[in-house]
């Protein structure tokens, strides 16, 4: 939780979304008894296409779901998993919790820092990857618990990150 | 008292995710027994509440009194059923669990109680990173309607009905009924004044139960086996059934572990089936029974402890979620206490007062002591400020759960804090010894 | 089963609360803070605004309700028959210490650069129940980049001021309709603000900065100008349209520094227009400042009376010539009642049926009433008054059109007021109404009419004299005097009266008091209007609730 989640970024262009992604939209739509109450799974649709979402693409989902861009805004940025700005290829979420942080996750994230060179929220010059801190991400009982990207990976420890991190395209 | 695994059956078996496996273990034959055997929804609901069952996510309020609050005229608004899958509080796995390896378990038991609640259209609230456990579960719910458990007029009923898979975002708040209405409304998570209850006034202004998964994965059990079976389960009538319990922390065993309700604290920590003793053979130092939110327990206090909601209710803590977090004897109460205090500072959804202002400084006054910068009037300081944070202060009981840390580590580890405050460094831990670093 | 020789009970109209120990009647649909306030008990609050959705995060208005053991909010708890409040228990006091010391943690000490000291909640709420000490020592919350910004073309934000109340965001939500405004992250980083791109302006950005309780939104163009302990707050009405929303001109040593809304549930209820508001500064504008007299090409410097002489002079000698067929009388809708009343009363005297006034149109105005939403799109606020003066061209009488559109070239033009339209700046109209042999006008700004007068009168301003205007909704309004024009200026009602005096009507010791009496007795729909009708809505503080009894 390094950044404060203020600002968002511009993509420079304007957010079309692809005719799946549209798709995905309209059935998810139908699911709600309002158009607000998709709002957090279009954001998803919204990431999935992007990567993460700007301000034109905060835009469009405000169009498509009739709400002003300000409601969008503040609901981007009260969730933390929304991405504001363009991450690296894998996201390395570190979880800092409790169970984790008696496990050795301190020691588990100073490792990441020296071994990437980079700290948290940042990401590396070839975009490979960045890291992340996370609050509890329920894999109390394989602490170190992280994420990268959508998968978990429990235990984790300095070596097997080594390699892990070697391993990755 | 019975080790049959009830909740648990079937994980560990390979496919047991798959409809297949659940359908040739017996699965949804009570739904079918309940959809079509003659159960009205007001008896579905006096086997539950016979049962004694308790809410599963924290609160442990009875689930079948809780749907009893729905009005019988709801002024034509139809009933909402959210399934509480946000699990987020620290220590807490069980939900995951359930989800990824037997979410039919889970379906067939929010069905059963959307049955119960006359609701046609029901969602299910995951927390976003749970990534595999929706896809999971959005494969099981599609697998349902292939099979006819879901949709129209199931199995020939004349009940309808719908489940739809909802991803939240990033936010333990969210787990808060109220928050996760507002979140499945498209909202910020921010929870909402009660009265009114959401069983009168929740999700699109209309009647709302919010339960958790463990809960709704015990309806099935209890409309199979009866009321009677489910409340023998457990230490006494008003702490019934299978429980699941988390272990994480200095143990040997780690892990998920169903018990009969009332399993014993040591009994969890040292048993053979459980948790098989301290890592490395060190002392417990102290125990958080219930998740972040429960105070938490000395070794002493250990001894003779009932793990049920009137057995650490009686220890002046709770059940919770069921996360029991063990210390062992190397760590710094101020550490752990500044770390909890962390996840209550940037998990408070910021809009009243003394939460949003309280849960920082908490943080603040903690993470100063632990970098060797505290002062001998911060224990004081600490234990006020908490205590005037919660009590009906605040809108939600998000503030009540971010003291309870605070004020029992002071209050069972105070000679740490002043330990730390003198000298600068932790009493014990492998910081005790290397020189702290003073940060900005 | 009714009784006809028992009828039922009259059901009660108010509700029964006991306010610590004393029983009161209320009216039911109310919040309990109003409730309180009409119990003469003050509720500490910030976030409760009568007019916005009820949030209760504040916490401010915790009280002791009996039968429920845990403090509660005074906001969310439903007026109920019967309920027993206590708020002067120790339990109350601790929690509204307690929540004043975590609202000025991390609030920078700002007060003598904040322009909301003197009318700031927070301030008052602080010095009435905080604790004189703040056990805080960490580093405060602070909002770089969000301090000393515009949010919008006339609201400035000072971010860490920012107690996260919400009734920012609420206004633009619920009374705007435009929802600008939005908290953006959460927890203790909490900031109020736009979506980047769409900057705070709708058509009453300003009141978003009324509601705010510190200083956190203020107005740009009010920032650094005066101290509000300095400023005298008199009762006005908005010159900006005919929807005549009620204003306080908020003043001092002659200078109009803001206004404010007065709050009028019938009309503007809390709020006011930016258009309307920002208004206030035109108010002193002065470039006319003495009466003067044209004499061929040469414009000198006369005393009033001596130009009121020469206009009567004229007159007279335009009548002895051709009668009064000749002359043209103009009111304004910018002059009050008795202003316009009086324009026509001198052309009565005269027995010219040639007098009019024109409104210039507008974009369609919107104001927010309590109950609906009222329309204007006149670029005045009186022509329906000025009209109901008789301020109209009488039996074979000509109006401004017919000197405008060519049909007619007056030989005398009396204009009450030099700004009466945007014509008076337009060169083809003021050709056509130089055709007159006679052209006399009372202004306070100069334009292309006064350029040509023959005569110039120095006026006043709407905040140097007293009088009354009628709204799109035929309400009669008062305004009162700030303070005195600077001599020798004088009000349009004085000038006018010296004027007909001169010319051998009326009384030279009338009031503007005389003149709505006069008004009464001869317009027609003006007989029953009472000075207390006229006057209006209550006075208000930036930020405050203040009841005035008319919820």
């Amino acid at each position: 939780m390094t950044h404060v989640r203020y600002t968002l970024e511009s993509s420079g262009q304007p957010a079309e979304f692809p005719p799946e992604a549209r798709q995905r939209i309209d059935r998810i739509l139908a699911r709600y008894p309002t158009k607000q109450a998709a709002l957090l799974p279009v954001l998803w649709v919204a990431q999935e296409t992007w990567g993460w979402i700007s301000r034109e693409a905060s835009e469009e989902v405000a169009r498509i779901l009739d709400l002003t861009p300000a409601h969008v805004s503040g609901v981007l940025t009260f969730y933390t998993m929304y991405n504001l700005r363009p991450v690296g290829r894998h996201l390395l979420q570190f979880c800092t919790s409790i169970s984790c942080h008696i496990a050795g996750a301190g020691r588990l994230l100073d490792h990441c820092r020296s071994r990437l060179g980079i700290d948290l929220g940042e990401t590396t010059a070839d975009g490979k990857f960045t890291m992340v801190e996370v609050e509890c991400i329920a894999g109390c009982d394989r602490a170190p618990s992280m994420m990268i990207n959508d998968t978990y990976y429990e235990p984790m420890d300095p070596a097997r990150l080594d390699a892990l991190l070697g391993e990755l395209p | 008292m019975t080790s049959e695994r009830v909740l648990l059956a079937r994980v560990g078996r390979e496919r047991s995710q798959s409809i297949d496996t659940y359908v040739a273990d017996g699965g949804y034959a009570t739904l079918r027994k309940v959809l079509t055997g003659g159960w009205t929804p007001e008896s579905v609901t006096d086997e539950v509440k016979k049962s004694g069952l308790r809410g599963r996510g924290g609160a442990g309020f009875p689930t079948g009194v809780k749907w009893g609050f729905v009005p019988k005229d709801t002024k034509g608004k139809p009933v909402y059923l959210l399934c509480n899958a946000d699990e987020s509080e620290p220590g807490t796995f069980k939900d995951r669990l359930l989800m990824e390896k037997d979410p039919h378990q889970v379906l067939e038991g929010q069905i059963i109680s959307a049955y119960a609640l006359k609701c046609r259209s029901s969602y299910i609230y995951i927390r976003g990173e749970f990534y595999e456990g929706a896809r999971i579960l959005q494969r099981a719910v599609d697998e349902a309607y292939r099979e006819g458990f879901l949709g129209e007029n199931i199995l020939g009923s004349g009940f309808s009905h719908d489940i739809t898979v909802h991803r939240g975002a990033g936010a333990y708040i969210c787990g808060e009924e109220t928050g996760l209405i507002e979140s499945l409304e498209g909202k910020r998570g921010q929870p909402r004044i009660k009265p009114p209850f959401p069983a009168v006034f929740g999700v699109f202004g209309a009647p709302t139960i919010v339960n958790n998964v463990e809960t709704l994965s015990c309806v099935t059990h209890i409309l199979n086996r009866g009321a009677e079976w489910f409340a023998k389960i457990g230490r006494n009538e008003k702490n019934t059934g299978p429980k699941l319990y988390c272990l994480s922390g200095h143990v040997n065993r780690p892990g998920v572990y169903e018990a009969p309700m009332g399993l014993q604290m040591k009994e969890l920590l040292f048993g053979d089936d459980y948790g098989r003793g301290m890592k490395d053979g060190r002392r417990v130092k102290a125990v958080i029974p219930g998740g972040a939110s429960a105070a938490m327990l000395t070794a002493e206090e250990i001894e003779d402890c009932p793990l049920d909601f009137d057995g650490l209710a009686a220890k002046k803590s709770m059940l919770g979620s069921a996360a029991i977090i063990v210390m062992d004897e190397d760590t710094c109460i101020v550490d752990a206490a500044t770390n909890l205090a962390k996840f209550f500072s940037h998990e408070s959804c910021g809009q009243c007062t003394p939460c949003r202002e309280g849960t920082p400084w908490l943080h603040r006054v903690l993470g100063r002591i632990e970098a060797g910068e505290g002062r001998a009037e911060d224990i004081d300081l600490l234990e006020k400020v908490s205590n005037q944070m919660a009590n009906g202060m605040t809108i939600c009981v998000f503030a009540d759960a971010a003291i309870a840390p605070v004020l029992s580590s002071i209050g069972k580890f105070r000679d740490e804090f002043r330990y730390h405050i003198e000298n600068k460094r932790c009493l014990v831990g492998p910081r005790s010894e290397a020189a702290v670093t003073v940060t900005a | 089963m009714s009784n006809p020789a028992r009828p039922p009970a009259p059901e009660k109209k108010t509700v029964t609360v006991v306010f610590d120990g004393v029983p009161v009647e209320v009216p039911p649909g109310i919040n309990l803070i109003e409730a309180a306030k009409l119990a003469g008990i003050e509720i500490p609050h910030f976030c409760f605004h009568p007019r916005l959705s009820v949030v209760g995060q504040c916490r401010m208005c915790l009280v002791e309700i009996e039968g429920i053991p845990k403090i509660q909010a005074a906001c969310t708890t439903p007026l109920k028959e019967g309920l027993v409040v206590k708020t002067t228990t120790e339990k109350v006091r601790a929690s509204r210490a307690a929540n004043m010391e975590f609202l000025l943690i991390n609030h920078p000490l700002d007060c003598p650069i904040c322009d909301q000291a003197g009318e700031c909640k927070l301030q008052d709420n602080a010095f009435g129940y905080g604790e004189q000490r703040s056990r805080y020592d960490e580093r405060k919350r602070q909002y770089a980049g969000y301090d000393r910004t515009m949010i919008g073309p006339h609201v400035v934000a000072d971010m860490t001021r920012c107690i996260q109340c919400t009734r920012c965001i609420r206004f633009c939500q619920e009374i705007a309709g435009t929802g600008e405004l939005t908290f953006l992250d959460r927890g203790g980083r909490t900031l109020v603000w736009t979506h980047d791109g769409k900057p705070l302006a709708n058509d009453w950005s300003a009141c978003a900065a009324d509601v705010c309780p510190v200083g956190a939104l203020t107005t740009k163009e009010f920032r650094f100008r005066r101290r509000v302990w300095d400023l005298e707050k008199t009762p006005s009405v908005c010159p900006g349209c005919n929807i005549g929303c009620n204003i306080s001109i908020e003043n001092r040593d002659g200078v109009v520094y803001r206004f404010l809304p007065r709050l009028n549930p019938a009309v503007n209820d809390y709020w006011l227009c930016d258009y309307g508001r920002f208004l206030s500064e035109s108010l002193n504008a002065r470039d006319v400042a003495k009466a003067t007299v044209r004499g061929g090409s040469e414009v000198s410097d006369v005393i009033v009376p001596a130009a009121i002489g020469r206009i009567a002079s004229v007159i007279r000698e335009t009548i002895d010539a051709d009668g009064p067929s000749g002359m043209l009388f103009l009111g304004s809708a910018n002059l009050s009642n008795e202003e316009n009343f009086l324009v026509r009363k001198i052309a009565d005297h005269l027995g010219c049926a040639n007098r009019d006034v024109v409104v210039d149109r507008s974009r369609v105005r919107r104001m927010k009433s309590k109950t609906e939403w009222i329309e204007g799109d006149h670029a005045a606020a009186n022509f329906a008054g000025a009209r109901d003066m008789g301020v109209t061209p009488g039996p074979g009488g000509h109006s401004l059109a017919d000197v405008l559109e060519g049909r007619w070239t007056p030989k005398v033009v009396i204009v009450a007021d030099g700004a009466f339209s945007a014509a008076a700046d337009d060169p083809d109209s003021v050709a056509k109404l130089r055709k007159a042999a006679f052209l006399a006008v009372a202004a306070r700004t100069s334009n292309a009419l006064t350029r040509a007068a023959d005569v110039v009168l120095p006026a006043s301003s709407l905040a140097q004299k007293e009088g009354s205007f009628t709204n799109v909704q035929g309400r009669v309004q008062r305004f009162d005097r700030a303070f005195l024009p600077p001599p020798p200026a004088r009000a349009h009602w004085e000038l006018l009266l010296l004027l007909a005096v001169a010319l051998g009507w009326g009384d030279r010791n009338w009031t503007p008091a005389d003149l709505r009496e006069a008004i009464r007795a001869e317009v027609e729909g003006y007989a029953g209007v009472s000075d207390e009708e006229m006057a209006g809505g209550g006075l208000l503080k930036k930020g405050l609730f203040v009841s005035t009894g008319a919820l």
